[in-house]
């Protein structure tokens, strides 16, 4: 069932609320919510032809600038551009509060987390968090094993995905604290909007998105090795064919820093160094875009030619910090990820702040039980595969096809976990095909920086957006958009 | 009686195209531990370069050599004078069978040996019915047991295996050399949760043992009460005053005892040669 | 600054002149031969030989029937030939990527859009009847480039590493031009015309952008003594080699900041080339004018060899 919005312009037309979804912009009777009703009341004002004209400028700005990733087509290869939508998505300070409280609370418990399972492994010989959890993962690094970290920091910078159920709450749906990307999008589309359509900028008290590099530079330098007085900071970057390189200079750019490729960088007498004009100068704290198995050919893949030979050693010693520390990736797996909010109530004996999707666990016979019973209702995944393996979604299965996952579960109940299915809210999006502000889902991806006794999250944050109708995935690669999130002074 | 060996390793590169610049890690040096005492140590290369020793990403000292002068071949030497102290594993104290299995089932242990009960790529294998221990003898009997299953198991031959071959090809082929030996013990080792890791060292020469004009490698085991205990499957020994360890880990990856990065001018093959060479003198 | 990040500086600087020179020579060579006062300067075949010549591709058999589209697309828009613009545009951009950092934003994009530009021309429509069109908006395009790197960056190590990479080139490229139009001017001769007074001379100041400023200077019909003495020698003439080595040491000036020259260095390198041009008159040059193409070529070289060195290679 659906309802068409009480909005008489013709731009939101053919805006159709979809129930059993949580749509951003409507209440029940179609009307705007409150937070809302001014940008309606701008946006009512402007022409279709106003929106394609913003639109295609907003697009050839991002396209100038060079904001574009590869794609590689049959014999050439092509640049695209992330898409831009027009329409932000605004936050309530209040709401935003529960958010940031949240991020960080995740973040402090993860760190814990990393520090104990490299040390002593309290909370698995305490039998909280399951052995299979570190001996399975690859993603375990025995190198790390009693290392301390500059700091005592392993996540400094963790990216949090939170989606907005049907009940009207959020929840996370993935902690990432390897290289999570996607921070300088958030500048560029505040940008982008500033230049479209500034006008809207007076009726709202939005909080500014620019301040991440400072942040960033000031978490870095709080990491410094041991008897640094002023580190030298730098980003590396896999190079200029990664697809994220465009946030890898951005961010160089507005700290101030050189962006390093692993062969600028060297390794003599325990240091790094990296190669200038006027002779070797000496590096103190890398803010590495490139993941684990690559840093190190001595000590991780071998034919690695993105990383520094020797890198792994230096920092075992003490004389250079990576950001983030190498095996943060052992917990932000899956299966580390329904054992969140046990992790968050052992570290800091809290309550957890972000609600987890709750997550029933089959090898426990009323959870079994219960997971066979509303199988239609419910996510079913493998513990130990990785990439949407054998993952079947309840509410897409034939009865017959019921029926063979729950043989399955019965054989083999330890083998499996059953989530809800979540229901990612509704946003308005402008559609070139129709031209006009239709629903789309969206989640947000917020940005956390965590250092020596310092601790920031980005206010705003990056709002994906599924351009395609229906479609619950809000990946780049899945052809996903972007909007400007604005969180909202108190 | 304390012996002191004599360590000599000598690695020659080739490279078909010039070579601009390269780095290399060498795994090389004997450590030093309860019995084993490195007095003497020397590095050399046939290219001039920078010698940086240094500690390895698991705590073992290794030495990286780096380059900066185009070359086509390099030679490098390492000479190492050691004291061996001797063991006898059969005085160690051996408990019961059962009081073992009890402390391999707590959780303290399997999370305190997490990496040696770990199953990696290379210690994998699908069909684990091959050795079976049972309850009754005691563990280190039954280790030494599987040490003899293994040494019979597999045929030593030179060329039919990698560093890459997995135990489970090796279970398959019935042939190989120390690595297979020591990959194999450690796969079926770790299936039983009998925590076991993969050593890299040199064995005393002239007394006809398999794999000794190259690195050699053998495992040891952790038995509750007692500690590590090496077992040397391609020669159906209990390691002794013959074996100079250099280092341990999970498997060969590990323990590679030479990693290199090269800058070359084009691509083209390289290929490498190790001699080892121990004598003794009393 | 990176030593990496230097090298490519220094590239981009070259490949943005590059660009320019080659766009150039396609323009002037095909559109003077239209209308030639000989018969082989005007033949087609001698025009598409003379460009290979200059791009560094010359075709050694003179039955070699050359296909003038093939010519055309090859030089200006085949990405898998390394003359080509597009590969020297393409290689600019590539080269700012990883520098982007360092540059400004008004310089990054209008590198961007050239790069755009060169990417969706057809090739079709270029050697059909776009020929002009493409070699003039390539003139145009480097001619914004380079008026945005001395408009719009910090006039510091990075500028005069790319100022240094821009005069190097333009420095080879004018001794190339020269070096293929003395080859046409050899082959265009008859018994009609002397070598010292050929139509060719006026080509080769046009390809260099200094007819004009020529006529002004010498007021006289171009000669082989004059051009010569123009392109290579005179300090003045911005297209000149003198000039270039002058430009050049002042960059590396900006670079090498010790008061005193180390002579291993790139600074003392420079100088010692500029003086030894600086008191050279024209008459040492123009009876072996292949020996000295091939000694100031190598000199140039040198230069850059010594820059990769001391700067680029740590």
């Amino acid at each position: 069932m659906s309802t068409n919005t009480n909005t008489t312009h013709p731009i939101f037309s053919s805006y159709e609320r979809k129930e059993g979804f949580f749509d951003e912009i409507f209440d029940e009777k179609g009307n705007p919510k409150e937070i809302y009703k001014k940008l309606f009341e701008i946006y009512g004002g402007h022409s279709i032809e106003d929106f394609i004209n913003l639109n295609n400028k907003a697009r050839a700005s991002f396209f100038n600038q060079g904001i574009t990733f590869q794609v590689y087509g049959d014999n050439q290869v092509k640049e695209k551009i992330f898409p831009f939508d027009l329409f932000p998505r605004i936050i309530h300070p209040s709401e935003w509060e529960i958010i940031e409280k949240g991020a960080i609370q995740r973040s402090k418990a993860l760190n814990l987390f990393l520090h104990d399972i490299y040390h002593d492994k309290k909370i698995i010989k305490q039998g909280i968090v399951p052995a299979e959890m570190i001996s399975s993962s690859e993603n375990y690094l025995h190198q790390m094993m009693d290392l301390d970290p500059p700091g005592g920091i392993y996540n400094h910078v963790s990216g949090t995905d939170l989606i907005k159920h049907s009940d009207g709450k959020y929840y996370v749906l993935e902690d990432n604290i390897r290289c999570p990307s996607g921070v300088s999008y958030v500048v560029c589309n505040r940008t982008a909007l500033k230049r479209a359509l500034f006008g809207v900028f007076n009726h709202y008290k939005a909080h500014t998105v620019t301040n991440y590099a400072e942040n960033l530079l000031e978490m870095m330098e709080s990491v410094k090795p041991h008897g640094v007085d002023i580190p030298n900071c730098v980003v590396l970057t896999p190079g200029i064919y990664n697809s994220a390189y465009y946030e890898h200079s951005y961010l160089a750019k507005a700290m101030g820093v050189e962006l390093v490729e692993g062969r600028d960088l060297f390794v003599e007498n325990n240091f790094v160094y990296m190669k200038t004009i006027t002779g070797p100068e000496r590096v103190d704290v890398i803010y590495r875009r490139i993941d684990d198995q690559f840093i190190d050919p001595f000590e991780f893949k071998s034919d690695s030619s993105l990383g520094v030979p020797g890198l792994f050693s230096v920092y075992k010693q003490g004389n250079v910090c990576l950001v983030n520390a190498p095996g943060t990736g052992v917990a932000d797996d899956k299966a580390i990820y329904t054992y969140m909010p046990d992790i968050i109530k052992y570290y800091l004996d809290e309550e957890p702040i972000l609600n987890n999707v709750h997550t029933y666990h089959c090898s426990r016979p009323d959870e079994l039980k219960y997971v066979l019973e509303n199988i239609d209702k419910l996510v079913v995944k493998p513990v130990d595969e990785a990439g949407g393996y054998g993952v079947t979604i309840g509410n897409r299965l034939t009865k017959e096809e019921i029926k063979n996952v729950q043989e399955q579960i019965k054989a083999s109940p330890r083998k499996y976990i059953a989530q809800p299915i979540m229901s990612l809210s509704l946003h308005a999006t402008y559609i070139d095909d129709s031209k006009s502000f239709e629903p789309r889902h969206i989640d947000l991806r917020t940005f956390t920086l965590l250092g020596k006794d310092t601790e920031f999250v980005l206010k705003g944050g990056l709002t994906r957006v599924a351009l395609q109708k229906g479609n619950l995935i809000v990946n780049s690669s899945q052809g996903g958009g972007s909007k400007d999130t604005w969180v909202l002074k108190k | 009686m304390n012996l002191e060996y004599t360590v000599r390793y000598h690695a020659r590169n080739q490279y078909e195209t010039l070579v601009k610049s390269a780095v290399w890690q060498f795994l090389i040096q004997p450590e030093n531990n309860d019995n084993q005492t490195v007095l003497d140590a020397h590095f050399s290369s046939s290219v001039d370069g920078r010698v940086d020793p240094t500690i390895n990403g698991l705590g073992f000292e290794a030495i990286r050599y780096s380059v900066d002068i185009p070359f086509n071949e390099i030679n490098f030497e390492a000479s190492y004078k050691v004291i061996k102290e001797p063991i006898n594993p059969f005085d160690l104290l051996h408990q019961e069978r059962k009081k073992d299995m009890e402390v391999f089932n707590t959780l303290k242990f399997k999370a305190d040996f997490e990496p040696y009960l770990r199953v990696t790529p290379l210690t994998q294998i699908s069909d684990k019915s091959t050795f079976t221990f049972n309850a009754e003898t005691s563990t280190f009997n039954q280790l030494q047991e599987l040490n003899s299953w293994v040494y019979n198991y597999i045929e030593f031959q030179a060329g039919v295996t990698s560093v890459q071959t997995t135990a489970s090809k090796v279970l398959s082929l019935g042939r190989g050399v120390c690595q297979d030996f020591t990959h194999l013990f450690c796969a079926i080792c770790r299936a039983n949760g009998i925590p076991s890791r993969y050593v890299s060292g040199y064995l005393h020469q002239g007394l006809g043992y398999s794999g000794d004009a190259q690195l050699h490698a053998w495992a040891e085991s952790y038995l509750p009460k007692v500690g590590w205990v090496g077992f040397d499957p391609t020669n159906n020994l209990l390691t002794n005053q013959d074996h100079i360890k250099i280092c341990h880990g999970k498997d060969y990856q590990d323990c590679a005892p030479l990693k290199g990065v090269i800058y070359a001018v084009g691509n083209g093959n390289n290929s490498t040669e190790h001699t080892v060479q121990v004598s003794a003198q009393q | 600054m990176l030593a990496r990040v230097a090298n490519n500086l220094f590239w981009m600087g070259r490949y943005i002149e590059r660009s320019e020179h080659t766009a150039r020579y396609l323009n002037v060579n095909y559109f003077s031969s239209l209308d030639a006062p000989n018969e082989v300067s005007q033949s087609r075949q001698f025009v598409l030989r003379s460009m290979l010549n200059m791009v560094g591709d010359p075709v050694s058999n003179p039955n070699t029937h050359l296909d003038e589209k093939e010519v055309l697309h090859n030089i200006s828009l085949n990405q898998n030939n390394y003359y080509s613009i597009i590969a020297s545009v393409k290689h600019a951009r590539e080269n700012a990527n990883s520098a982007r950092d360092l540059i400004s934003t008004e310089l990054y994009e209008a590198i961007n859009k050239s790069y755009h530009f060169v990417l969706n021309y057809p090739s079709d429509f270029l050697t059909e009847k776009g020929l002009y069109d493409f070699t003039v908006n390539i003139n145009e395009m480097m001619a914004v480039l380079k008026t945005k790197i001395k408009g719009t960056l910090l006039q510091d190590e990075i500028y005069a590493i790319i100022m240094m990479g821009v005069t190097l080139e333009r420095a080879i490229q004018i001794i190339r031009i020269i070096n293929a139009k003395y080859d046409d001017a050899l082959e265009a001769k008859d018994e009609h015309s002397a070598v010292t007074n050929s139509f060719e001379w006026i080509t080769l100041l046009k390809c260099a952008e200094s007819y004009d400023m020529m006529r002004r200077h010498y007021k006289k019909t171009p000669n082989n003594i004059n051009t010569l003495e123009f392109l290579i020698l005179n300090p003045n003439c911005p297209r000149s080699v003198m000039n270039s080595l002058n430009e050049l040491y002042h960059h590396i000036q900006l670079l090498d900041q010790n008061k005193y020259h180390n002579k291993d260095s790139t600074s003392f390198l420079v100088g010692k080339i500029r003086a030894e041009y600086e008191f050279k008159v024209i008459e040492e040059i123009s009876d072996q004018l292949k020996d000295f193409v091939e000694n100031i070529l190598n000199q140039l070289i040198s230069i850059s060899t010594k820059m990769e060195n001391e700067y680029f290679n740590y």
